[in-house]
């Protein structure tokens, strides 16, 4: 991937090559490729024709950058996409290496070694959160000054009050006073209130799947739940993200209803919930979960998105506060960015309600912030619960930390132990 | 003894006299762990505010690791440890800030496997505009509600306006303390500089007041160490608390004038605090202090603060330490590498953990840092 490629268009390229020949199997699978392969295609046609490319990290509403025409650029399913392509990305971490320690995030390492190589265009600005993380706060802010690229920070405070919905409020006011100075653009309230039913529309399907995917047997694919996660980033507050989620509840419901799981007929053995990371180099482990040991991935700590549409979109002030309570409520942001009870909690409530056999703790080695947590949650876990966890190191992006083989032996020993549940009361 | 010797001695150490002398009056103490916590709250309310530090823990950290992942930095690992040792049963209490991911947790893992007593999280927001002052005011006035109800005191706004006046003179004397270190021969080592800092967040501010002028006082007028191989500033991150590789790089011909360091110019180097809302001056004296990388909106005037001390104290190297596992100052130096090489200064960069355990890495770096800087003084 080196050169003067668009990293963008090559991955919409490959994306696109992915769902052709996933529609000739199986329509319903190519739909969230097909997605992504248009939508890093817009990025690239944006950047092509001059138009406002603005590189944001999660926990970001893209629903103001859509509804000002700035196409966003997510930081972290771009870095997930190309992990997970042959040549990887680690020829941009440790490019990044030779200016931070390797003990940052992977995440972050990534998008500065696709800037620093050139084979990632520098983006109009940098917007960020402060939370989940040191990670986030440690580069993005320095790579922008390095970069000479203008940066806003939307800072959210730690503890979740009113005062702190009160400040995050002011901070997303701040934040399109940036983006109109650095755009020239205006705000389009009616645009923007657009973009925010949109959004809404998209989380109603959101959590009726979610509701549909806790049945037993799981209508949903391992790779579909880990995957949207990335779509919700990119695309909240469009209606090509309404029609996706449309197309799926449908099918989904009408699997449900005809009591069809994912796997076929008694092949459901386990279900895994993934507490936190997971290989986005590989997430063919996850197939290989499936077909060995009949361990169906139903839900992922990125993919659970419990906040309610916002109701209230009569002012600006109204949509502001909406987002800033969603904004706090996004996944990852609201496990890693708070006290610890906020993970607990929201862990619990998750393996609870997909009905799992057991916890899969993926542990980014750059996540200090969850490591610490990971003895304490395992055994809140097993005394709330009674299932158990599997707590490993990984490198979300790098397989040179644990490889995908080392991996899926890792969790093929644990599997092992876990009672199957057809041989378990229901 | 000196006020020297005095200083130094009350950082030696977990515990000391004059904390010792607190407590047996029945006063409290109250432990705290990043320097964005407004101090002179507490001491309002008649309470100790004591920086934790795990000073002589040396690993293995076994009772903290049973909670805390070897991904998290040996400082916070320390302080667990000591934590669960006992060693800080003087304290009646702990308060955090969110300064960084390793403390933030350290505060989880603390009120989850307590018993604690008074374990308390103020928010600290990441900017410093006029906002970000409203509500970290609010923050610091919720903490003294907290302080009020727990410890059962009344933080009057007359004992809060003399805290803050006896915090603002600390900061003015350490400020003519540095003022002297920049000098050609300056009368204290940075080993010694150091200790003097830790002495500040270690004892009663009054008594501290008073040796420090002792100290200034004896300082003044006398001859200074001028001879080195280079004068050096010590940067990056925090828990620095420890003298040992400082004097170790001094021992070598290096000479310590100034630094960045949280224990050091950036406790001080604050604008004071005061005015009519005593609360929101607070806010607005810490949110404005020469920033931690915690901060988002300040990395250039992190690089630019830098620049200004290494002109005024005639700096010629840099050593930056930082901890293993920190990304905050980890993330630092992408920028702060460009705009030193852009200044034609030296760095030196050190990964270490607490203890500084590779004391001998860092006698090897140093001295062959100090020999770069002589060879390019002398032109070669």
């Amino acid at each position: 991937m080196a050169g003067e490629m668009s990293l963008p268009k090559q991955i919409s390229d490959n994306f696109r090559a992915v769902a052709e020949s996933l529609q000739a199997v199986t329509p319903e699978w190519s739909w969230s490729v097909q997605l992504m392969s248009d939508y890093f295609g817009s990025v690239h046609e944006a950047q092509e024709r001059g138009g406002v490319v603005g590189a944001i990290n999660f926990g970001v509403p893209s629903e103001i950058l859509w509804a000002m025409d700035i196409t966003p650029l997510l930081i972290d399913p771009i870095g997930g996409v190309a992990a997970a392509f042959p040549e990887g990305v680690a020829r941009y971490i440790d490019l990044a290496e030779q200016h931070i320690p390797y003990y940052v995030c992977a995440n972050n390492k990534t998008f500065m070694g696709m800037l620093l190589s050139g084979d990632l265009r520098l983006p109009k600005f940098i917007l960020h959160p402060s939370v989940p993380c040191d990670s986030n706060m440690a580069t993005y802010p320095v790579m922008a000054e390095y970069f000479g690229c203008p940066y806003f920070c939307i800072d959210v405070p730690y503890l979740r009050n009113e005062a702190a919905f009160t400040y995050t409020v002011g901070e997303l006011r701040r934040l399109i006073a940036f983006l109109e100075e650095q755009t020239g653009r205006s705000l389009d309230i009616d645009k923007f209130r657009q973009a925010m039913e949109y959004s809404n529309q998209a989380h109603e399907y959101m959590l009726k799947i979610a509701e549909l995917r806790q049945t037993v047997p799981c209508p949903y694919s391992s790779l579909d739940a880990i995957s949207e996660y990335g779509l919700v980033l990119m695309l909240c507050g469009t209606p090509q993200l309404v029609d996706y989620f449309r197309k799926k509840y449908q099918v989904t419901a009408g699997k449900v209803a005809r009591k069809e799981g994912y796997l076929p007929p008694g092949e459901e053995k386990l279900r895994l919930v993934w507490i936190y990371g997971a290989p986005a180099f590989d997430f063919t482990i996850l197939l290989h979960l499936e077909r060995q040991y009949g361990a169906l991935s139903v839900a992922f700590m990125n993919n659970n998105f419990v906040m309610r549409p916002i109701a209230d979109l009569s002012t600006l002030d109204q949509m502001l506060m909406g987002l800033a309570r969603k904004t706090v409520m996004m996944p990852m942001s609201r496990e890693c960015g708070g006290v610890w009870e906020n993970y607990l909690e929201a862990q619990i409530d998750l393996l609870r309600r997909f009905k799992a056999d057991a916890a899969i703790f993926g542990g980014h080695v750059a996540c200090k912030s969850n490591w610490a947590m990971a003895k304490l949650v395992k055994d809140r876990i097993y005394d709330e619960l009674g299932i158990p966890t599997l707590n490993f190191e990984l490198d979300i992006f790098d397989p040179r930390v644990s490889s995908a083989e080392d991996i899926k032996h890792t969790l093929g020993r644990f599997l092992e132990g876990v009672p199957a549940r057809q041989s378990r009361a229901e | 003894m000196t006020a020297l010797e005095e200083l130094t001695s009350v950082s030696r150490d977990i515990t000391n006299p004059y904390v010792d002398e607190w407590k047996r009056r029945g006063k409290m103490a109250v432990g705290f762990f990043c320097s964005y916590v407004p101090e002179e709250v507490l001491y309002a309310g008649d309470i100790l505010p004591y920086r934790v530090r795990p000073t002589g823990c040396q690993p293995p950290t076994h009772l903290a690791d049973t909670c805390l992942s070897h991904l998290n930095c040996t400082f916070v690992r320390s302080c667990l440890q000591f934590a669960y040792e006992g060693k800080y049963r003087f304290l009646d209490g702990f308060v955090f800030a969110d300064t960084c991911d390793h403390i933030r947790r350290l505060h989880d893992v603390m009120r989850a496997t307590g018993p604690f007593p008074f374990i308390r999280l103020i928010g600290v927001p990441h900017k410093s505009g006029e906002e970000a002052v409203s509500y970290y005011a609010g923050e610091i006035a919720r903490f003294k509600s907290e302080v009020e109800q727990y410890f059962g005191v009344e933080i009057t706004e007359a004992r809060l306006r003399e805290a803050i006046a006896l915090y603002n003179e600390t900061r003015l004397l350490l400020g003519q303390l540095y003022q002297l270190r920049r000098g050609q021969s300056p009368p204290l080592t940075g080993a010694e500089a150091l200790n003097v800092i830790i002495a500040a967040t270690s004892m009663p501010r009054e008594q501290y007041n008073g040796l420090l002028s002792r100290l200034l006082g004896q300082l003044r007028g006398s001859q200074g160490t001028g001879k080195c191989r280079a004068r050096l500033m010590i940067s990056g991150g925090g828990g620095c608390d420890d003298d040992s590789p400082f004097r170790v790089m001094e021992d070598l011909g290096g000479l310590i004038v100034t630094d960045t360091l949280c224990f050091g110019s950036r406790y001080f180097m604050q604008p004071p605090a005061g005015g009519d809302d005593l609360i929101m001056g607070l806010a607005r004296s810490y949110l404005n202090r020469p920033s931690c990388a915690r901060m988002s909106d300040k990395v250039s005037e992190r690089a630019q603060f830098t620049k200004r001390l290494i002109r005024e104290a005639g700096v010629d190297g840099v050593v930056y330490q930082r901890m293993q596992y920190c990304d905050l100052w980890g993330g630092q130096l992408l920028h702060l590498r460009k705009v030193l090489k852009e200044g034609n200064i030296p760095l030196l960069d050190i990964e270490r953990e607490y203890h500084w355990g590779a004391v001998g890495q860092v006698r090897t770096r140093t001295q062959a840092f100090l020999e770069m800087i002589e060879e390019r003084r002398n032109g070669r």
